[in-house]
């Protein structure tokens, strides 16, 4: 049977290699400062503020970040951002609803 | 911006076995559930031959990946899909509007709800690729626009990476989803068509991308515009919709009936667009608790304090509604709600 040259469709994925940078720099929680983009669905302050104080008392981060977005549908605002990258050692964008 | 120049798409080397092929696509992801027509080096080359963009020219960065779409890769993409190759333009067009942050392509991509993203061709592209806008032309049979909504369709999740239960979070998603794609019936028309709308000339060609909720058909056989107006307005009120929630932009697909009717009483667009928005008016006591919640976050800034009785116009204002004229004979119209955090974006297409 011959045999064709076929082509992937995907594409590496920018985000990938964004991730993996992050992943080197953390050595740990203790000491840390964790934002958290709140993603502004019902009750995920109530989850983000649980999740704080965990990792306060069991995990020993210094300081929790809280930045909420005004809608679960747009991406959080650029100076947020910015200003997260800045402050924090790691951001958690999660989804509670 | 040397690096997206040597951004090649992998290939591989397989046997020439239909089923074989398939099966591959079917196991990796890279399939919509259909069949695909296999990518193969030589129908990728016949592709790539009608656009004048280089092979590797990085076209946008698609959301929520931020895959690379290149001008191969949305070849490729369109190869799968069924797409003749004179469609490649459409495709480059139309993959750099979805990715306009206007757009807003990541949460579009990412949500659980089921937007589809809905091509409305202009111009006279439409013609020369036989883009039905008559007939069924949201439906099935017509070559152009089934094959030309699956190719975004797979571009979006193959070069987004939006697959099912991964990045796309839709909770149901919508037989949208496979394809949805049409063009504005611009011959029987009793306004300005979209694009010309919008600025481009009447022999200008373009795409539209619009982040389309789903479809919902209003028959009436009102034959005055005042009740045809307010017939049509009250289908748009639901309180479960994410447009009165954020200010959205809904659409409109007017049959040439109705069209007709709105012409011959001498309302242009702009009266329709009045005349639906007023009437379109919902009390924010309709809202579920959680929902005025969210459109406080949404629209105070807008509207500010948000009480009971507070009227929510669907949009921001009249011109964020939207109409198109298409569809054959009869006494429908289809109402297209949409995303809420969305701008619909139109792209001229380099033939």
């Amino acid at each position: 049977m011959a045999t064709l040259t076929l082509f992937d469709p995907t594409a590496p994925r920018a985000g990938d290699t964004q991730a993996a940078a992050a992943h080197s720099t953390l050595r740990g929680l203790a000491g840390a400062t964790v934002g958290f983009i709140d993603n502004a669905k019902p009750n995920f302050n109530h989850l983000a503020d649980d999740l704080a104080d965990l990792l306060q008392s069991r995990y020993g981060v210094a300081k929790v970040i809280m930045r909420r977005k005004s809608s679960a549908s747009i991406p959080a605002d650029p100076a947020v951002i910015a200003a997260l990258s800045l402050e924090c050692d790691v951001v958690i964008a999660g989804s509670g609803d | 911006m040397s690096e997206p120049m040597m951004d090649r798409a992998a290939s591989f080397e397989m046997a020439d076995d239909l089923e074989a092929i398939n099966r591959l696509y079917r196991e990796r992801r890279w399939s919509d559930g259909l069949p695909i027509v296999p990518p193969t080096a030589a129908r990728v080359e016949r592709m790539l031959a009608h656009s004048r963009r280089g092979r590797h020219e990085l076209v946008a960065l698609v959301a929520p990946g931020f895959g690379t779409a290149t001008v191969e890769r949305i070849a490729i993409n369109a190869v799968m899909a069924g797409c003749e190759p004179e469609y490649l333009p459409v495709l480059i067009a139309a993959t750099e509007a979805v990715a306009d942050p206007e757009f807003n392509l990541q949460g579009i991509q990412a949500t659980t709800n089921p937007v589809a993203v809905w091509l409305v061709l202009n111009g006279p592209v439409a013609r020369q690729l036989q883009v039905n806008s008559t007939f069924n032309c949201i439906g099935q049979g017509h070559w152009a626009n089934a094959t030309l909504g699956r190719a975004l369709r797979l571009i979006l999740q193959n070069i987004g990476g939006a697959w099912p239960g991964e990045m796309d979070r839709a909770t149901h998603g919508q037989p949208g989803k496979f394809t949805f794609c049409c063009a504005e019936n611009e011959e029987n028309h009793p306004w300005q068509p979209l694009h010309v709308e919008r600025g481009f000339a009447m022999g200008d060609s373009t795409v539209t991308v619009v982040g389309a909720e789903g479809t919902m058909n209003m028959n009436t056989h009102a034959k005055g515009a005042a009740e045809l107006a307010r017939v049509i307005a009250e289908t748009m009120i639901h309180p479960t919709s994410n447009e009165y929630v954020h200010g959205g932009e809904p659409w409109f697909i007017l049959g040439s009936e109705h069209a007709e009717i709105f012409r011959r009483e001498g309302w242009d667009k702009a009266a329709v667009k009045r005349e639906l928005w007023e009437r379109s008016k919902m009390a924010v006591k309709h809202l579920s608790a959680k929902e005025i919640d969210r459109a406080r976050a949404s629209r105070t800034p807008e509207l500010g304090e948000l009480r009971d009785d507070t009227l929510l116009p669907i949009s921001p204002r009249p011109e964020d509604i939207h109409l198109i004229v298409a569809g054959g004979p009869g006494t429908h119209s289809v109402y297209i709600p949409c995303f809420g955090n969305s701008h619909a974006v139109m792209r001229r297409i380099d033939l």
